[in-house]
């Protein structure tokens, strides 16, 4: 049995305020797995609360994040496994929905990807997101996944590829002819 | 042979992830500078990452009805709830009469770290059971009554799913067991949710007196969480 280290109440307080800061990160995660708003909602909350519930099995404090999105993962892994019967996740693709015509450029644009990555099985598109969205590393992704590294790198492959089919004429077009507009840089 | 080809698709998604160990990545580069083609590939790898990225910027908020989502305002957000009179103090007095005695006179708020030492509670009540409702009232009594002296104990009440009857003025049988508990300082709270899926089912729902309601029951319960309050379901 694996020896357990009981967080102290310092790092218990420290972790409750992570979780509660890491909430609209969850819930972007749970929106680019989900594409629905309510559903993620209700996932960040589960993720939440099992993560409160179980902070006793968190060894250690610098593990918390990787910790919390893998949570998630189960909460929606455990949603679709009651709502379809679905196992594996690795099949599943979330319905693409037609959305309302937005009417700016930014909108298009975001709409665009999002349906692509709404395209992509969710094995592939919690890879890609988690990569991409929270910078997590390979190993991260494995650990949070439940995976091998290898796997993450392969749905990694698979996802961009699908991705690039859809989306690469898009960057191509976007191609600015005009000087950047960067971010605030201090 | 192109001299892209040298390397596969799992090398250039693992280079512009940081991910290719500093002697692959040199190589790289070194062959990207003369190959226009794998310059282009992972061009495009840069690309769909910052597309995608830029695609999550802002996502749309989840729909609540009554208000926007949970937020906390500050370390100890949500703790002192507005309206709400904290039993502290007398507790020789009035803890000795149980549940029977009047309120409590309202003492001045306790500091953060003393709600951080304390052991307040938050029972939530999913059961249509009435012995499962009772047996938590009186649970909820049973907490007041042996708090410490002193000791800065708060107990609420969330119900959701079926233990919503508990909250029903036309359904409950603990209306006045609800009454004495709420002048003793335990708050109650229904889960919007649960009434309104209730009213889309046709059945109007009335809530017995000074029921606060939340939008999700587990809204509720995760905030006391981050609070350190216990948490037990019934």
């Amino acid at each position: 049995m694996p020896k357990r280290i009981i967080l102290g109440i310092s790092q218990r307080r420290a972790f409750r305020k992570l979780v509660e800061n890491s909430r609209d990160r969850l819930y972007r995660m749970a929106y680019a797995w989900t594409h629905d708003p309510h559903l993620a909602d209700d996932m960040v909350q589960q993720a939440m609360f099992k993560a409160l519930s179980n902070q006793k099995q968190l060894k250690d404090l610098g593990a918390a994040e990787a910790w919390l999105f893998r949570i998630l993962s189960n909460c929606l892994k455990d949603y679709y496994r009651a709502k379809r019967d679905v196992v594996s996740s690795e099949n599943v693709v979330i319905a693409d929905e037609v959305t309302p015509e937005q009417n700016t450029e930014k909108q298009q644009l975001v709409d665009k990807v999002r349906r692509a990555v709404r395209k992509l099985p969710l094995a592939q598109c919690q890879v890609v997101t988690l990569v991409d969205l929270e910078g997590f590393t390979y190993a991260s992704v494995a650990e949070i996944l439940e995976i091998p590294v290898g796997t993450v790198m392969s749905r990694l492959c698979r996802g961009r590829r699908a991705l690039k089919e859809h989306l690469i004429d898009v960057g191509t077009a976007m191609a600015p002819r005009r000087p950047a507009t960067l971010k605030r840089v201090k | 042979m192109k001299k892209d080809e040298h390397f596969s698709e799992e090398q250039l998604n693992a280079f512009v992830d940081g991910e290719l160990d500093p002697e692959e990545k040199s190589r790289l580069y070194n062959e990207s500078a003369h190959s226009p083609e794998l310059d282009l590939r992972l061009c495009q790898l840069r690309k769909l990452k910052e597309l995608v990225r830029h695609a999550y910027d802002d996502v749309p908020p989840a729909k609540r009805p009554g208000g926007p989502a949970l937020r906390r305002s500050g370390p100890f957000g949500g703790v002192l709830v507005a309206g709400i009179l904290l039993a502290v103090g007398a507790t020789a007095g009035y803890f000795g009469q149980g549940l029977i005695s009047k309120a409590p006179a309202a003492k001045p708020a306790p500091t953060a770290q003393a709600l951080e030492q304390t052991g307040n509670y938050l029972l939530h009540i999913v059961s249509g059971d009435p012995e499962q409702m009772q047996s938590a009232l009186a649970h909820a009594k049973y907490l007041l009554d042996s708090a410490d002296e002193g000791e800065y104990r708060r107990v609420e009440i969330v119900a959701n799913e079926r233990g919503l009857d508990l909250l029903r003025s036309d359904v409950t049988s603990f209306a006045e067991e609800i009454r004495t508990l709420q002048e003793n300082d335990v708050v109650f709270y229904a889960c919007a949710r649960s009434i309104q899926r209730l009213e889309e089912k046709g059945v109007k729902v009335i809530l017995v007196p000074n029921i606060q309601q939340d939008y999700t029951a587990l809204d509720r319960v995760v905030m006391r969480m981050q609070d350190g309050w216990k948490y037990e379901k019934i």
